[in-house]
């Protein structure tokens, strides 16, 4: 595990972390994400951004290797990146999923302890990723509470330390503030600040146009499942010929304003 | 493999841990079980009673002929076509039997070959039988199976008359009445009226053997029952052996509602505990497993872990319940019992996963295992003992029967409780047997369908 991440660590900044080359899934015949490519740049957060039903959650989960039926390419380090199918290569990721993925009936020491167990943890080191994801939550003084009586907030906070518990190369984060209150999202603002501060890449996937203007040093647009538009903001405001636009306008320039039902 | 099972064993950890957290959940996970047991024994042993008239398998009677004549040996063959019992030795078996009263009570004493009575025919029996007197015969029996007694009874009244062909009827009657405390005067008197009473016997028999609805009514009739009467009749009599390791109390059915009823409960028991799967798969938690770096077939495997220890523990609880309740002795022979509920655990397990495995919500899971837990409780004789009737039961019924893992672990249970069978018993080893089958195929099966829905999109 140290191994790796310091093969993480030693990926030079702007370097591509992660290369997704023409990756097209379909769930049934029904095609969700039709030949993206994008890359992430070691230690920036990429801005993954697009309606409901876009494809965002099915690019995660091809790179997170929870779907393995995909083609195209995905690339880490510039070599073959396999979570389908390999474990060692899913220990580099740690993803934050949309839902709130915690076992209520324990407290939430003892979820980071189980999942740092199941990566690899053990011992002080175990000790040290627990002490130290408890302090990127904000949960120290209530860890030792069962997480049913957390409020939605603190289940974000600990949803989003459960994902950073081992230190991944790459941190997936599928829509981590959705429903929590104002304090607790600039809470996981402040703690994703301070994950890029020490050099950490961030993939960061949401329909929220200010976070993204906050948060990401790139984006990209993805619509009816290809990528419509990429860049910093003001690259994107250049290509809808909207200099100073917001990427709230640049976005609903893009995707258009019909609703979205699914 | 170690990497496997260290992860497999550390998400069982985690299940067990949550599971005796929530202690009003874990309490009516044991409660509930017992509370049901507890109904259904009472009411299903009131139902049944300790000496039901049921239909019942032959009971295995063992003979010794300390006569050696020509009509104990007449008696002899004359047992072994009666419709009650099953003579042991068998035929070509002569020479392993009791040779005296005192022995016979030994074997039954000591469970010797698996004896639960002995018939003794004594020296003379011939010569009385020659005589015109009714001979002493006496069966050594444990007088915890006094529907089987009965049956024993039957069976020797039917052959002694057979071989004597009814000639000491009125004799067997005098001395019968004499045995119910009538003075001997009076019984003498009254064997003047045995030839009559003998024909209207034999018009009674005539007409219970008649079709249904033969009389002149065109209505139905009911044969009366004469098994007490006939019982009363038997020439034998009962020597009493109190079994050193058998509570006196129980009873074939007494075994059958606390093996069926625990067996019932663990299923639905070990359903919920499998249903613990779609719990993880509807929350996202599955999910999250699947983005660790651990062998995700592990993760199947800590189910069937931690309902393999939640299953022991239920049986231990359920068990042992029974048997401070309805003192079946369940613990006579730990290594069969031990043996018994690891496979009972196995299967009732790899069912339960092979359910949770193919629902897609809980409510399929619960909806389908209910069904299918209470149609094979119901087929597999949880409930009543079907077994009895498999004669009269549809060829598609005694299949079906056959299809439950209930039928194997009552098979099991049932031999280890009532006829002593150890588990190197071959009926047994067949109940386990078709057990570990029943658990492979199942587990494999679950296997193959949690790797078909998750691990091949």
């Amino acid at each position: 595990m140290l191994a790796l991440f310091k093969a993480m660590a030693s990926v030079p900044p702007n370097a591509a972390l992660l290369e997704v080359s023409e990756l097209s899934y379909a769930y049934d015949g029904r095609p969700a994400v039709c030949g993206i490519s994008f890359d992430i740049r070691a230690g920036e957060i990429f801005g993954f951004l697009g309606p409901n039903g876009a494809g965002k959650t099915t690019t995660i989960l091809c790179i997170a290797g929870l779907l393995g039926a995909w083609t195209g390419g995905i690339r880490m380090n510039g070599g073959d990146f396999a979570p389908f199918r390999r474990a060692a290569d899913r220990a580099r990721l740690g993803v934050v999923p949309q839902e709130l993925a915690l076992y209520e009936e324990l407290t939430g020491r003892e979820n980071l302890e189980l999942f740092g167990r199941l990566y690899g943890l053990a011992g002080t080191a175990l000790g040290a990723a627990v002490t130290r994801a408890l302090a990127l939550s904000g949960l120290e003084e209530r860890a030792a509470d069962l997480v049913k009586k957390y409020s939605g907030g603190m289940k974000r906070r600990l949803n989003l330390a459960l994902g950073d518990l081992h230190r991944p190369g790459l941190l997936l984060l599928d829509e981590p503030t959705v429903g929590v209150d104002p304090q607790s999202r600039n809470h996981i603002f402040e703690a994703l600040r301070g994950l890029r501060a020490e050099g950490r890449t961030i993939l960061y996937t949401t329909h929220y146009m200010e976070e993204a203007q906050k948060l990401c040093d790139r984006v990209a647009v993805i619509h009816e499942g290809r990528i419509i538009g990429s860049g910093t903001a003001a690259e994107l405001a250049q290509q809808v010929e909207s200099p100073g636009a917001t990427l709230e306008d640049v976005f609903l320039k893009l995707t258009g304003r019909k609703l979205r039902d699914e | 493999m170690i990497g496997f099972l260290r992860s497999a064993w550390l998400l069982a950890r985690k299940d067990l841990r949550m599971f005796f957290r929530d202690r009003t959940g874990m309490l009516l996970g044991f409660l509930l079980p017992v509370a049901l047991v507890t109904v259904f024994g009472f009411v299903m042993k009131s139902i049944m009673g300790a000496d039901g008239d049921e239909a019942m398998p032959r009971v295995r009677l063992w003979v010794a002929d300390l006569d050696g004549s020509e009509e104990s040996r007449g008696l002899v063959a004359a047992l072994r076509v009666a419709s009650t019992v099953s003579l042991q030795p068998e035929a070509e078996q002569e020479g392993l039997e009791p040779e005296s009263l005192e022995e016979a009570q030994e074997w039954v004493a000591e469970g010797k070959n698996n004896a639960h009575h002995v018939l003794v025919i004594p020296q003379g029996y011939g010569a009385d039988v020659a005589a015109g007197s009714v001979p002493r015969l006496e069966i050594a029996r444990d007088p915890g199976r006094p529907m089987e007694s009965r049956l024993v009874s039957i069976g020797v009244m039917q052959a002694f008359m057979q071989q004597t062909e009814g000639r000491l009827w009125p004799a067997l009657m005098g001395r019968s009445m004499e045995g119910a405390g009538m003075d001997p005067a009076s019984a003498q008197t009254l064997v003047g009226f045995m030839e009559s009473a003998r024909q209207l016997m034999a018009g009674v028999f005539a007409a219970a053997d008649e079709p249904a609805g033969a009389d002149a009514g065109g209505s139905p009739r009911a044969a009366p029952d004469l098994t007490d009467f006939t019982a009363w009749m038997s020439p034998a009599t009962f020597v009493d052996v109190q079994r050193g390791d058998r509570p006196s109390t129980l009873t074939l059915q007494l075994a059958q509602v606390v093996a069926g009823m625990t067996v019932m409960m663990l299923m639905f028991g070990l359903m919920a505990v499998a249903s613990t799967l779609i719990e993880e798969r509807e929350k996202g938690t599955l999910r999250r497993l699947f983005l660790a770096p651990l062998e995700r077939e592990s993760i199947l495997f800590s189910k069937f872990l931690l309902a393999a220890v939640i299953g022991a523990m239920q049986l231990v609880v359920l068990l042992t319940y029974g048997e401070l309740v309805f003192r079946v002795n369940m613990f006579r022979d730990p290594v069969t019992l031990a043996i018994l509920m690891l496979s009972t655990v196995a299967a009732v397990t790899s069912f339960g996963m092979l359910v949770a495995s193919w629902a897609r919500t809980q409510k399929q899971a619960e909806g389908l295992s209910t069904l299918l837990i209470l149609v094979m409780s119901a087929l597999g004789g949880a409930w009543f003992p079907v077994q009895y009737f498999e004669g009269s039961l549809p060829a598609v019924a005694r299949v079906a029967m056959r299809c439950t893992l209930t039928h194997w672990s009552m098979s099991g249970f049932q031999g280890m409780l009532w006829y002593e069978r150890p588990w190197t018993d071959s009926a047994t080893l067949a109940a386990l047997g078709v057990l570990w089958s029943f658990a492979l195929a199942a587990g494999a099966m679950s296997w193959m369908l949690f790797r078909r829905r998750h691990l091949s999109r």
